[in-house]
Formats: C-alpha cells, sequence, structure tokens
C-alpha cells in the first residue's frame, strides 16, 4: 500500500466518529409530516370541499385521494431507499402506482375522443389555481425530501430527481385535492395530472443538482 | 487475500460505532478490493486517485449502509458512482505504463461478478461502450476513436455521452 494512502486512512480513522446508520422510514415520516402540513394549510387557508366537511363526500373524492397518496407514497419509499446504495436494490414499486395513477388521464383522454367535452368541463380558471396550489405544495414536500437524501448516497441524481418530483407533484395534489370540489374526469384527468408532470420535471431540473457526492 | 463479506460487514458495523481499530482494518481491506475492482477498468495512472477518492466517499457516506446488508455490494456501488463520475473527468491520458493484473480471489468472485464494473459497461450498446473503453480507459483521443470505429468525431463524443448517463442511471439496478 502506498504511503499516501495510508496517511489518507490513518486521517479517516482519526476523523471517525460514531454515526446512525440513516433509516428510510426517517425519510418517509418527513415526507408524511409534510403531506399533513400541507394539507392542513389548504384546509384552513382555501377550506375543505363541502361534501367531505358534511361527511357525504364523492366517490371520486375517495379514489383520486387514494390514487395520489399511493402514488406519492409508493415513489417517496424508493427514493427513500436510494438514500442507502447497493448493487442490484432498486425498488420497482412505484411503476405499478404510476401506472394506475395514468388511468385518469387515459380514460379522461379516450372520454374527449368519444365525447369531446364543452370548455367549461375543464374550468380554465380554477384548473389554474389547482395546478398552483399542487405545486407550491410540491415545492414544500419535495424540499423536505430533497433535504434529506441529501444526507445519504443516492447513486443515481437524475433518477431521484425524477422520483422527487413524481412524490412530491402526487403529495401536493393530494393536498390541494382536500379543496376541489370538481369530480368529473375530464377536470381531474387534466388539472391533477399537469401538476405531477411539472413536478417531475422540476425535479429532474433541480434534485440532482443539490444530492450530488 | 481479501476479508470476507461477513468479517468486513462485522468491521463496518462496528465502524459505525466509532471503533477506529475496526476502521482502519476496513479501510485497509477496501483499499485492496478497490485497487483489484478498478484494475483495467480506468487508466492506471488514475487509480491511486480514484481509490482514495472513493475512500473519502466511503468515510463521507458511511451512515448510508445498512448494517442488515451485506457490505460489499455497498462498497461497489459507491465504486462504480465514483468510477463513473471520474470517467467524466478524464479526457485523454498519454500514459503507458505497464501495470500487473491482479489475480482474483477465488472466495470473492461471486460477488465480483455481480458487481464487476466490466458487466456494467457489457450492458449499454456496443458502440457507446467501445468509445467509452477507448477514449475514457485506454486514452486514446477523440480523432483516434472516430478512426477505429468509423464513427464520425461529434457521433463518438455523443456515444460516450449517453453511455455514460445509461450506466449512471443502471448503478442500482443491476
Amino acid at each position: 500500500m502506498s504511503e499516501v494512502a495510508n496517511s489518507l486512512i490513518d486521517g479517516l480513522v482519526d476523523d471517525l466518529k460514531p454515526v446512525k446508520a440513516l433509516r428510510p422510514s426517517m425519510g418517509l415520516a418527513v415526507t408524511a409530516l409534510l403531506s399533513v402540513a400541507t394539507m392542513t394549510a389548504v384546509a384552513t387557508l382555501m377550506g375543505v370541499r363541502s361534501d367531505l366537511a358534511m361527511g357525504m363526500a364523492d366517490e371520486m373524492f375517495f379514489l383520486r385521494s387514494g390514487i395520489l397518496l399511493m402514488l406519492g407514497f409508493a415513489t417517496a419509499f424508493t427514493v427513500m431507499n436510494m438514500a442507502r446504495p447497493g448493487v442490484g436494490q432498486l425498488s420497482r414499486g412505484w411503476v405499478w402506482a404510476l401506472a394506475a395513477a395514468s388511468l385518469f388521464p387515459i380514460t379522461a383522454g379516450i372520454m374527449s375522443i368519444i365525447n369531446t367535452p364543452p370548455v367549461e368541463a375543464l374550468r380554465p380558471s380554477q384548473g389554474v389555481e389547482c395546478l398552483t396550489v399542487s405545486i407550491l405544495s410540491a415545492l414544500a414536500i419535495g424540499s423536505g425530501m430533497t433535504t434529506w437524501l441529501r444526507q445519504g448516497a443516492p447513486t443515481s441524481p437524475e433518477r431521484a430527481g425524477w422520483l422527487v418530483g413524481i412524490a412530491s407533484g402526487a403529495l401536493g395534489a393530494a393536498a390541494y385535492n382536500i379543496f376541489c370540489p370538481f369530480n368529473d374526469i375530464y377536470y381531474i384527468g387534466l388539472w391533477f395530472t399537469l401538476p405531477v408532470i411539472i413536478s417531475a420535471g422540476l425535479g429532474r431540473l433541480a434534485v440532482p443538482k443539490l444530492i450530488r457526492w | 487475500m481479501i476479508a470476507n463479506e461477513e468479517t468486513l460487514r462485522h468491521l463496518m458495523v462496528k465502524a459505525q460505532g466509532g471503533d477506529k481499530q475496526c476502521y482502519s482494518s476496513l479501510l485497509m481491506e477496501s483499499e485492496k478490493w478497490l485497487r483489484r475492482y478498478y484494475a483495467r477498468k480506468i487508466n492506471p495512472a488514475a487509480i491511486d486517485d480514484l481509490v482514495q477518492e472513493t475512500l473519502i466517499s466511503l468515510h463521507r457516506k458511511r451512515a448510508s449502509y445498512d448494517p442488515t446488508k451485506a457490505f460489499l455490494p455497498w462498497l461497489a456501488a459507491i465504486g462504480r458512482y465514483r468510477w463513473i463520475d471520474s470517467l467524466r473527468k478524464i479526457y485523454r491520458h498519454d500514459h503507458d505504463e505497464l501495470y500487473e493484473e491482479m489475480v482474483a480471489d477465488p472466495q470473492e468472485e461471486s460477488v465480483t461478478a455481480k458487481v464487476s464494473l466490466e458487466r456494467l459497461l457489457g450492458m449499454i450498446p456496443e458502440k457507446q461502450a467501445d468509445v467509452i473503453a477507448m477514449v475514457k480507459i485506454e486514452g486514446l483521443s477523440i480523432a483516434e476513436a472516430a478512426e477505429q470505429t468509423g464513427q464520425s468525431e461529434s457521433l463518438v463524443k455523443v456515444n460516450i455521452h449517453r453511455g455514460l448517463k445509461k450506466m449512471s442511471a443502471l448503478i442500482e439496478s443491476e
């Protein structure tokens, strides 16, 4: 062994302090806490959709919430595990959640071909509000996830960027979903899909630079 | 001879707890393992630097080791990450020193095969792997690689870029 390597090893040994092994469950807890915080902020500042407030929410609300939360947490689970590298350890569960979530835009697309929806069904002004609040919530959740991920050693920063974006986009949309009163498939297919796509793109652009090591 | 997987795992768990003696042994074993791991996968003159950078990464990121899992796949994932990173930085080296081929330890063959860098190169399209090996590992210039492969110079550059990107995405999948 060369002298340089020996002195490097001596230096590293001198610098050794006990560390706690990273636990992805902590990263998931951070994600869950931020999701609850953004949902509370939406409920407090904007209100809760009236049928939910009365305890009689529409079935579409449950479908939409379930799909968004599943996509968000399945993806967050994968990305938090990326903090601990290892050869052959990639989890792909999030792909199935994404496939299930894509049923909303696909159904909306097919229905639009069969029966062109009126512009009112897309509600552009409320849609833009939906998009804005979802993206702001996604930014808050994504920042927390990225900060946690920085402690780890993700070896595929680009993939981690996409996944942080998808997870935080889905969870940000789930937060706005508490307020959003609309149930039609055209609206959901467009305005609940866009935040996930935009957030995924933002994650891909911003996150890799922040988590490289 | 390099210590076996179970010993390395035990040393790493102790090192996470702050045991300096175990850590010193672990770093020495890791140094040997990495030196062999990188042999022929990077210009020989760059091996020392790469091994040292990887040891520093091991130190900085030691909390990311999962004590319930095997040590070598973790070290290999860090090693691959640093390797691809260093390939990105290397443009041309004109070293043609001879270096000895390291002989693999039979007991480590299965792990080494699973995590080998060669396998990673084998998983990207041949045209990309060829030019990465020529330019980044053997130290040929872009023009020389273009002449040998019959690809245009800009295609060589594009293939190197795409190949490195693809390998970086493959680190954890395989």
